[in-house]
């Protein structure tokens, strides 16, 4: 029959305790301790990453809110800037307010590089300049982006207003 | 044949306080362990998932300089329509001006704008009225204003106007 449970052996009680306080504590101090403020920092490393993202992804919708708005505000720019200018349908528009139209293509200047210039010569019936004012005012509702330039040139003969003038039309492959 | 006077006893290795303490001293150690690999576990659970934000938000910000690089283009379109299309406003304003000024007993036979000059060949009845109805107001508006006149048969002149603006930023 085992009777050390009724004899309790100090000695050994002690070497025994002495023995867990020394694994206890090597544990403690030199695993757990070195882990817990690894632990610690890596958190902290999360927790920084997570805000940094939250912010970024705050800022990313903030900048879709503000594309979104500014694409819907200037459609019709954005639109004429990307329709590739046809000259026929330029001549069918100007041939509302004009009797004669002839546009051609002058050469591109070094310093204007986003333009394409054109000589507009046109002929109206009327004697009075009110179809030049009604084009001018159109070019700003035209599907391309132009621009009526000086000089010009008016003259009066008999019944007809002949006027050559320079058009500026915005080049779209200059931006690509 | 029997030695002894008792029956021999099982010994064991470890008694069984011993075994007690070794469990219970083995049990301490395997707890601490697992705890210890649960921290391990949760320390490199931090540090990818830190890694897989960091990838994220990386996407996200070159989503944002894509959006930025858009945001510039339309705003440079915007500015660019919005010049142009004042430019074209203005156009029509000056040619308007310039029509409203022609008195009606003055007829004009021809106008070449530029943009710092202004030369206008037209019939007018009289010196004086020219002077008077045309010349003054144009004077007011170009820094230079000079006019000839030739008389016609039927007594009337026809008269060509020279305006110009002086340009600082051409002069310098």
């Amino acid at each position: 029959m085992d009777k050390s449970m009724e004899k309790i052996d100090v000695i050994k009680l002690l070497i025994y305790l002495l023995v867990l306080i020394v694994v206890t504590l090597f544990m403690i101090l030199f695993v757990i301790i070195p882990n817990v403020r690894e632990y610690k920092e890596s958190q902290l490393i999360d927790k920084k990453a997570s805000v940094h993202q939250d912010r970024v992804q705050n800022i990313l919708s903030d900048r879709n809110i503000e594309l979104s708005n500014l694409s819907s505000e200037n459609r019709r720019a954005i639109i004429a800037f990307m329709h590739e200018f046809s000259a026929d349908s330029f001549m069918d528009y100007a041939a509302k307010f004009f009797t004669q139209v002839s546009l051609v293509q002058l050469d591109k200047k070094a310093h204007k590089e986003e333009f394409v210039e054109y000589e507009l010569k046109v002929t109206t019936s009327l004697k009075s300049p009110v179809n030049f004012y009604q084009f001018l005012e159109g070019l700003n509702r035209y599907e391309n982006i132009v621009q009526a330039d000086f000089p010009i040139y008016m003259e009066s003969n008999e019944s007809k207003i002949s006027t050559v003038f320079t058009i500026k039309v915005f080049d779209i492959n200059s931006t690509k | 044949m029997r030695f002894s006077f008792i029956a021999p006893r099982q010994k064991h290795l470890f008694s069984f306080f011993t075994k007690l303490w070794l469990i219970f001293i083995a049990s301490v150690f395997v707890i601490l362990n697992i705890f210890n690999l649960f921290l391990i576990y949760k320390n490199s659970s931090f540090l990818s998932s830190a890694k897989e934000l960091d990838s994220s938000r990386a996407v996200l910000e070159k989503n944002i300089d894509n959006i930025d690089e858009q945001i510039d283009l339309i705003l440079k379109q915007k500015a660019l329509a919005e010049e142009i299309y004042a430019n074209n406003i203005i156009l029509r304003d000056s040619i308007r001006n310039l029509f409203d000024l022609v008195p009606d007993q003055i007829t004009l036979s021809r106008v070449d704008m530029k943009e710092d000059s202004l030369v206008i060949f037209g019939t007018t009845p009289t010196k004086d009225l020219y002077n008077f109805l045309l010349a003054s107001p144009l004077k007011s508006i170009f820094h230079t204003s000079s006019t000839m006149f030739y008389l016609t048969d039927s007594g009337w002149y026809n008269f060509v106007s020279t305006n110009r603006i002086i340009n600082t930023k051409s002069a310098e």
